[in-house]
C-alpha cells in the first residue's frame, strides 16, 4: 500500500492492525500525528462560542409569536365543521329511522309499534325497530325481555342474539339474557329459530335454552307474570334467578358458599325487597344481609 | 415527529442540538471577523419566522443554508485567518523554552497553511479533527455525500502537510 492510501485510511480511522504497522514506518509518521494533534489549537470555542437559547429567546419574543396560534384554531374549526356535517348526514340517512327503547334496572316500560302491536319491556332491556320500513318488514331487535302483543298481519320477527322468533299475530314473551333464551307463547302460534333448529310453539307452551340445553315446558297463565310485578321460575339455575333479581331491584348480590347451579322453582315480587329476598333464600336454607343500600350478600345458614 | 417547528419546545431542542455545530462550521469556514455568533442568531430567527413551512427533519439543512448565504452576502472571498491558542508552558512537564518556541513556529506555519485551504476543505477538516464530528454527521450538515467529506479531509490534510514541509 502506498503512502497516500495509508494516509487516507488513517484519516478515516480505517487502518487495520497490519496497516498500522506499515503506517508507523512512514517517514512522515511523526509529522502526520503532529498535524492532527495541533489542529486542536485552532478550536473554535477558544475564540468564539455560541450564545445560550435564552439569549435567542429574548430576540424571538420581540418578533411576534401570537399570530401563529390562530393557525391551529383554523384547523380545529375545520375538524369541528366536518364533524358536525358528518353527524348530520349520519342522523338524516340512518339514525333517524331506528327507534330505540331502553330500560334500566328496576324499570319497566311499554310502547306501541307502528301497526298498533304493543310491546312491554322488562327491566334492563333494549328494543330497536325501524319506523320507516315497518310496512315492508315487521322486525324488532331485542336484548333482554319483552312481552309482545302482535296485531294480525304479515310476518313479525323478533331478533335476538340467541335466535329469531317469528309469528303472524299472537301474544308471546321473549327473554334473552346471558346464556338464557326463553320464549313463552300465550296465544296463537310462534315459530322459534335458534341454532339452525326451528321449533313451533302453540298456545301455553314455553321454549327455553339455558347453556345450550333446550327445555320445552307449558304455562297456564295468559300473560307473563312480570307484567304483574312478579318473576316466576320453573327449574331455572339459581344464578339466573339472582341475575333477574338484580335487574328488578337494581342491586348487586354476592353469593357465598352456595352452589349457584341448583335449580330454583318459585318466584319473587318486584315491589317488596325483604319479601322477595326471603322468597329466594328460605327455600335453599340461606339467609341474607344488606351490605349497603344496593349491595346484598346471600349465604348459607350454618 | 412534529410536522413543523413552531412549537417552542421543539424549537429550543433544535437550538440546543444544532447551534454549536452551526457556529463551529461558520467559524472554521469564515473565521471570526464576521461574527459567526450573530449569523447563528439570525439564522434561528429566520427559522422561527418560517417555522410553519419547515419540518423538523429539514430544519438542520435550512439553518446551514441560511447561515451560509448570510455569510456570503457579507464577504466576497477573503483569506480567513484562524487564530491558534497561545501555548502556555505546562508546569507539570519538562517542556523547555526551546520546545515551546518550536511549537509556536510550527503553529504559525499551520495557521498559514489553513489560510491556503478552500473554505470547504478547512471547515470539513476542522469539524472532523477538532470537533470530532463523524464523516456522516458532516455530510448531513452540509448536504453532501460522505465520499466528498472524506476527499475534502484528505486534500486539506495533504495541503497542510506540504505547506508545513515547505517552510521547514
Amino acid at each position: 500500500m502506498d503512502q497516500e492510501q495509508l494516509e487516507k485510511k488513517w484519516l478515516a480511522g480505517e487502518l487495520s492492525n497490519e496497516d498500522k504497522k506499515e503506517f508507523k514506518k512512514l517517514d512522515d509518521y511523526n509529522l502526520n500525528l503532529e498535524i492532527l494533534e495541533s489542529a486542536k489549537y485552532f478550536k473554535a470555542s477558544h475564540f468564539s462560542s455560541v450564545k445560550s437559547y435564552d439569549h435567542l429567546k429574548a430576540n424571538l419574543k420581540e418578533k411576534s409569536t401570537p399570530v401563529r396560534k390562530l393557525q391551529s384554531f383554523k384547523i380545529l374549526y375545520r375538524i369541528a365543521a366536518l364533524f358536525v356535517l358528518g353527524m348530520t348526514t349520519y342522523f338524516f340517512l340512518f339514525y333517524n329511522n331506528l327507534t330505540t327503547v331502553k330500560t334500566l334496572a328496576s324499570q319497566k316500560t311499554s310502547f306501541e309499534l307502528p301497526d298498533a302491536s304493543s310491546v312491554m319491556l322488562n327491566a334492563s332491556s333494549t328494543a330497536e325497530f325501524n319506523k320507516k320500513k315497518w310496512s315492508e318488514k315487521r322486525e324488532v331487535i331485542l336484548d333482554g325481555e319483552a312481552f309482545f302483543k302482535v296485531a294480525k298481519g304479515a310476518k313479525f320477527d323478533v331478533k335476538t342474539n340467541d335466535g329469531i322468533v317469528s309469528v303472524l299475530g299472537t301474544q308471546f314473551n321473549v327473554k334473552n339474557r346471558d346464556n338464557y333464551f326463553e320464549v313463552k307463547c300465550f296465544e296463537g302460534i310462534v315459530s322459534v329459530n335458534s341454532n339452525d333448529k326451528s321449533h313451533r310453539l302453540t298456545q301455553g307452551n314455553t321454549y327455553r335454552i339455558i347453556n345450550n340445553v333446550v327445555v320445552v315446558d307449558t304455562t297456564v297463565k295468559n300473560q307473563p307474570e312480570w307484567l304483574d310485578n312478579l318473576s316466576n321460575f320453573k327449574s331455572v339455575p339459581l344464578y339466573e334467578v339472582i341475575a333477574e333479581f338484580e335487574r328488578q331491584y337494581n342491586v348487586v348480590i354476592t353469593v357465598q358458599n352456595v352452589d349457584e347451579n341448583r335449580l330454583f322453582t318459585g318466584g319473587f315480587v318486584h315491589n317488596n325487597l325483604e319479601q322477595a329476598l326471603a322468597s329466594i333464600t328460605v327455600p335453599f336454607n340461606m339467609t341474607y344481609k344488606k351490605v349497603n343500600s344496593n349491595k346484598i350478600t346471600i349465604y348459607k345458614i350454618e | 415527529m412534529p410536522d413543523n417547528v413552531c412549537d417552542e419546545k421543539v424549537f429550543s431542542t433544535i437550538y440546543n442540538d444544532y447551534s454549536k455545530d452551526l457556529h463551529d462550521y461558520l467559524y472554521y469556514k469564515y473565521g471570526d471577523q464576521f461574527d459567526p455568533n450573530d449569523k447563528v442568531q439570525e439564522a434561528f430567527i429566520k427559522l422561527w419566522d418560517k417555522c410553519k413551512d419547515v419540518t423538523f427533519k429539514k430544519a438542520k439543512g435550512f439553518l446551514f443554508m441560511v447561515a451560509k448565504n448570510m455569510m456570503l452576502n457579507e464577504i466576497k472571498h477573503r483569506k480567513i485567518v484562524l487564530k491558534h491558542q497561545k501555548i502556555k508552558p505546562k508546569d507539570y512537564t519538562n517542556e523547555n523554552p526551546e520546545f515551546l518556541l518550536e511549537k509556536e513556529q510550527f503553529l504559525e506555519k499551520y495557521q498559514r497553511a489553513l489560510t491556503k485551504l478552500s473554505e470547504e476543505q478547512r471547515s470539513v477538516f476542522l469539524l472532523n479533527k477538532v470537533e470530532g464530528k463523524k464523516h456522516q454527521e458532516i455530510a448531513d450538515m452540509l448536504g453532501i455525500t460522505k465520499k466528498v467529506v472524506e476527499y475534502r479531509i484528505y486534500t486539506a490534510f495533504s495541503i497542510i502537510k506540504s505547506e508545513i514541509k515547505e517552510f521547514k
